[in-house]
């Protein structure tokens, strides 16, 4: 009698977990990869992207819309990695800093894009005809010796037409044109950032054709390391 | 039955009225080589309004057709291309950026690799200004209809700006207009009599743009 009521039990939870399951949209975000055509920013860099960037997903439940997942970690990933190799001069993906001076060797510094917020919206609760989607980025930049450059709060919106049954294809469109529009951003404003263009003149007037600047320190075990840089969030520049 | 069913279909295929007026306004002299081309581009603002994708398509596959059809660079392709100039919110929005965006590494050389001539920015949108009406349908096991009638007006407003990529120079403006009201009728079953004012605005449009590239008006 017990197992019979506790077979019940298991079917109504999984038929109830059935039913939330189909209310839930899965969105993997997919789009095109444009190479920016840009100025080069003058320097070879490190690039770190943590985990969480790389397998960025988000999860909502709206009550009259029903729960969504979505996953831009890959296409995130890769329209990094494509604006990075086209941003600078080089660039090679590294592990979470600090690096060590040898690991530095051949680098000028090292780039770190973090997603702080996603959202987006549908129609059903904005009341507009489009589906939106923002994502607020933002990116470090760390020198030879790891003192920080600055960091810069970019945020890239997206919006995109949506029929009564393609929910998904256009969150997964908005979401694609918010990463492009922050990549965008990122690609034109970041070389005119004054931190950058002071730091890009320090670096040429002392760096040497074949190795790092004379007295480079030993480590970037700095104490504005990538580990201790919330502490410099609130005074960031934003770009 | 048969000819219910013909009067229905007759019915559903009966346009509403729609009103349109097409305007322009030129700058300079226009004209396109057959090996150049044209890129329609939407404008798109953060806002509650954007130029819907639908509509620039139709005015491409208008100039795209015919016995001078325009060559037609495609919007995604262009933008990809140029990447990150002509996003929503880096895009030049006068004739008189494209000197100083032309001076931006590569760009000049990728616009004269696919000859693209007139860039032509397409803004605007169809909005519904007026509804009313009521109809309501039932379903029962001794079958079912709908009884009523609604009705919406919409107002499709666009205008395209016209840029010549070889002078840098804005060439001129076309405006299109078009108001219509659609109507849905429950005479038992629903019948639709639809005006489609986005519609004619996208084919006055178009025919206008093209009579203005080649230099005809």
């Amino acid at each position: 009698m017990q197992f019979r009521g506790l077979l019940r039990q298991s079917l109504n939870v999984t038929a109830m977990l059935l039913v939330l399951q189909s209310c839930t949209t899965s969105v993997v975000v997919d789009g095109t990869v444009p190479t920016p055509l840009v100025s080069v920013i003058p320097a070879r860099m490190g690039v770190y992207y943590s985990d969480e960037f790389r397998r960025f997903k988000h999860e909502e439940v709206f009550r009259d819309s029903g729960g969504w997942r979505i996953d831009l970690g890959n296409q995130n990933l890769r329209f990094f990695q494509n604006l990075t190799a086209s941003l600078f001069a080089g660039v090679q993906e590294v592990h979470q800093p600090p690096l060590t001076t040898e690991e530095m060797r051949n680098l000028d510094g090292v780039f770190i894009p973090s997603i702080e917020k996603y959202g987006f919206l549908t129609p059903s609760i904005s009341g507009l005809k489009f589906y939106s989607a923002s994502i607020e980025y933002r990116v470090a930049m760390y020198d030879k010796v790891g003192t920080k450059i600055g960091d810069w709060n970019i945020v890239g919106y997206g919006k995109s037409e949506g029929g009564l049954f393609s929910s998904d294809e256009a969150i997964n469109e908005a979401t694609a044109l918010a990463i492009r529009d922050g990549g965008a951003r990122i690609a034109i404003e970041l070389i005119d950032q004054p931190a950058v263009q002071n730091w890009l003149r320090s670096k040429h007037e002392l760096i040497e054709p074949s190795a790092g600047p004379p007295g480079a320190a030993e480590s970037i075990e700095t104490p504005e390391t990538p580990e201790t840089r919330e502490e410099n969030v609130g005074v960031a520049p934003d770009a | 039955m048969r000819n219910l069913f013909v009067a229905v279909i007759l019915s559903s295929l009966l346009s509403g009225c729609v009103s349109s007026r097409i305007e322009q306004s030129r700058d300079s002299a226009t004209g396109i080589e057959s090996h150049e081309a044209i890129v329609l581009l939407g404008r798109a603002s953060y806002n509650d309004k954007q130029t819907e994708e639908s509509f620039t398509e139709c005015i491409a596959d208008v100039l795209g057709e015919g016995d001078n059809p325009i060559r037609l660079i495609e919007q995604s392709q262009f933008r990809d291309d140029l990447y990150p100039w002509f996003e929503p919110r880096t895009a030049p929005t006068s004739a008189n950026e494209l000197g100083k965006l032309f001076t931006e590494p590569g760009v000049q050389e990728r616009i004269a690799s696919v000859n693209v001539r007139y860039l032509a920015w397409i803004d605007g949108d169809t909005v519904t200004i007026d509804s009313g009406g009521s109809m309501s349908c039932t379903i029962s096991t001794f079958g079912g209809g709908c009884f009523g009638m609604s009705y919406w007006e919409e107002d499709a407003s666009y205008e395209a700006a016209i840029w010549d990529l070889k002078t840098m120079t804005s060439t001129g403006q076309i405006s299109a207009d078009a108001n219509g009201t659609s109507y849905l009728a429950g005479l038992i079953i629903p019948v639709p009599i639809l005006a489609r004012p986005g519609n004619a605005a996208c084919k006055g449009l178009a025919n206008q743009l093209r009579a203005f590239i080649v230099g005809e008006s």
